[in-house]
């Protein structure tokens, strides 16, 4: 899959998070009821563990979305970076809310449980295309210059113009 | 950026991550349980075990029947709510002897149906008499507008196997409000005109009205010992 299909999929993926984070985050603020299947969302909301220094968790996770839909904007190698270590970093956060439902709510929201999924499709996406892109051990990972003085070289080819 | 600096920033985001989940565990103050009504050990433990049927408590097959006509935001009823009810469940209730059938008003005002419309909406859950007697025990002051939504999930998600969302849904059922006006033409025909007022009678027997003499368990025993004699 190219670079390009990748943050196509990751900002998809990123946008139905933010609005599945955006969604929790108005009724929690509003004090809303939740569409719920399972019937535990509101155990979960209403929790103590819904909130961090007063900010709803659901805030903090809208705030990672659109930081991952913003890495899928740009094609450097700090975007690529920040998107892979960002996903990552939130996805073990959300492994810890996972543990946090079972064992101490004892209840599980399914936009959670539905939110974890987008994450972990997105760290895989965001993984590939930083480790495609990052040559092994130090160094750039722009293209290293190529001698030109043999006969045997053919000259590089122009870089596809990225939109 | 090489795959070491990648490395490095993935494991750096993952100890972020940790932070905030030991931020979040410490600010929550770890294994906290979740908000509870004040009160719902005390009424979780209290009908515990107990049969529910719609606003029915106790054995179906129990000898004799406590009609109990009460207003979810009557002071008095809380007070009976708190100090009788416990030791009649525990004596009466739970023995077999005494089934409890609560019939609600709500002359009180706004909260009183609301309030009313929660707990009933709970009894398709067998949980009615779990919610209104934790109204009572988190009862506010007369129509300020304390039965909020807010209050109902809270109260709702202190009872246990509770579907706080079914209930709030189907509080503003037509049936529900169906169940509110048979209640309230069953205490009109029955003469009701204060709350708390109780009946007794052998069940599916004719009620009498009882005047009770105390806000304790031992302003109705009477009643209900004599009834059991019968």
């Amino acid at each position: 899959m190219s670079d390009r299909r990748l943050r196509a999929v990751i900002f998809v993926l990123s946008a139905a998070g933010a609005g599945i984070a955006a969604y929790l985050t108005y009724a929690h603020l509003a004090d809303v009821p939740v569409v719920c299947v399972t019937g535990g969302c509101e155990t979960v909301q209403h929790s103590h563990w819904s909130e961090l220094g007063g900010i709803p968790v659901a805030a903090i996770g809208l705030a990672g979305y659109v930081l991952l839909a913003a890495t899928a904007l740009f094609a450097s190698d700090l975007a690529r970076g920040i998107g892979a270590a960002s996903a990552v970093g939130g996805f073990a956060f959300a492994l810890f809310l996972v543990w946090v439902q079972a064992a101490e709510i004892h209840a599980f929201c399914q936009w959670c449980l539905a939110s974890d999924a987008l994450l972990a499709l997105i760290v895989v996406a965001a993984l590939a295309r930083a480790w495609r892109a990052a040559p092994p051990g130090g160094g750039s990972s722009r293209p290293a210059r190529r001698p030109t003085g043999s006969g045997l070289a053919r000259p590089a080819a122009p870089a596809p113009p990225r939109r | 950026m090489s795959r070491r600096t990648l490395i490095i920033a993935v494991a750096a985001a993952v100890v972020a991550a940790g932070a905030l989940a030991a931020a979040l565990a410490l600010t929550t103050g770890g294994s906290k349980k979740p908000a509870a009504a004040l009160g719902a050990a005390t009424v979780a433990q209290m009908l515990n075990g107990i049969p529910q049927q719609g606003t029915t408590l106790g054995r179906a097959d129990a000898p004799v029947t406590l009609v109990e006509f009460a207003d979810p935001q009557c002071p008095y009823c809380g007070e009976w709510a708190k100090r009788a009810l416990p030791v009649i469940v525990s004596r009466y209730v739970r023995t077999g002897k005494v089934q409890i059938v609560f019939n609600g008003l709500t002359f009180v005002g706004s909260d009183s149906e609301k309030a009313l419309r929660a707990a009933l909406a709970a009894g398709r859950q067998h949980r009615f008499w779990n919610v209104i007697e934790l109204l009572y025990q988190n009862q506010g002051t007369e129509n300020t507008g304390w039965v909020s939504d807010s209050f109902l999930r809270k109260v709702g998600a202190s009872v246990p196997g509770l579907d706080v969302q079914r209930m709030l849904r189907e509080s503003s059922q037509g049936s529900v409000t169906t169940q509110i006006a048979q209640a309230a033409a069953v205490a009109q025909q029955a003469g009701v005109n204060a709350t708390p007022t109780f009946a007794v009678g052998k069940t599916g027997g004719a009620m009498q009205l009882v005047q009770i003499s105390s806000f304790d368990a031992s302003g109705l025993a009477p009643s209900l010992d004599s009834a059991l004699a019968s």
